[in-house]
């Protein structure tokens, strides 16, 4: 199956996982990304080899959002998605976590809804950890894909969030199915 | 002091192991003189995120403020990381980058 299909059965019906896609804490998924690292260096393509770091970084900020907004919070199963398709040029993030929307609320208590969640997500310094200091990495997220030739689709609740370069304007639009965690999909 | 962030890894991409890179290298933090510079070499680091940047460099920034200069960053990761995390604190962070 589809590796984006996948990630959307697994956050929408708790459908079964492979292994290989499955990292239940941020040690696996840390090490996940190492190997992506790896493979990602020894690109052919010249481009790639010099911007690569920035696909991996995206990625583990996205991956890594995942696991510190959550941490002791997972309604149901602790971890992320991680799968990535080289020949595709593309990386699948998923989680079943508590979505953006609930967990900016904390410290934004004004938000009604995804979409104004997930713009803010992506363009204020602000954390659903308050009063800790946090709340840049998907502001990095959004800078390095408007500069670099990749793409961002990135979805929590009802809400889905296109990036691309050259495009500086967010678009949000509403989404069907709802759930309640995250998914992203980068293409680079 | 000369810092060689290799020695953390060259993956340097979350807030928990950022932090706790920081906290393992304080003790030898005590060691730096009142006048002493502090330089962090980026080299053979190849990705670098905001998230460990923040939890690393930012006290440090704090702590040793002109005294602290960053090595080697020319990696484009590390560009885009010190880019964000200067704009996010209004800080500006002492660069050196060898041809």
């Amino acid at each position: 199956m589809d590796q984006v299909e996948l990630a959307k059965k697994w956050v929408v019906e708790n459908s079964d996982l492979p292994a290989d896609y499955y990292c239940s804490n941020s040690a696996v998924f840390q090490s996940r990304l190492v190997k992506l690292q790896e493979e990602l260096s020894g690109a052919m393509d010249e481009k790639l080899k010099k911007t690569f770091p920035l696909t991996v970084a995206v990625a583990g900020e996205i991956g890594n959002n995942s696991f510190d907004h959550n941490l002791g919070n997972w309604p149901d199963i602790p971890g992320i998605l991680f799968a990535y398709d080289l020949s595709q040029r593309q990386i699948v993030l998923a989680d079943r976590g508590q979505g953006i929307l609930r967990t900016l609320k904390r410290s934004k208590p004004s938000l009604t809804n995804d979409q104004e969640a997930l713009i803010t997500a992506f363009t204020e310094t602000i954390s659903g950890r308050a009063p800790e200091n946090r709340g840049n990495g998907l502001k990095f997220v959004r800078e390095v894909i408007i500069k670099n030739q990749m793409q961002l689709s990135f979805q929590t609740g009802n809400a889905n969030l296109e990036l691309r370069y050259g495009e500086r304007d967010l678009t949000v639009k509403k989404m069907e199915p709802v759930f309640r965690g995250c998914l992203a999909v980068i293409k680079f | 002091m000369k810092i060689e962030l290799k020695k953390f890894g060259t993956t340097l991409v979350s807030r928990q192991n950022g932090r706790e890179a920081y906290l393992a290298f304080l003790p030898s933090l005590k060691e730096v003189m009142e006048d002493e510079e502090v330089n962090i070499n980026f080299a053979d680091v190849i990705t670098f995120s905001p998230s460990w940047g923040d939890e690393f460099l930012r006290p440090m920034a704090e702590q040793y403020g002109e005294r602290l200069i960053l090595l080697n960053t020319d990696n484009p990761s590390v560009v885009a990381s010190l880019d964000i995390i200067e704009r996010s604190y209004n800080l500006k962070f002492k660069q050196e980058n060898q041809g």
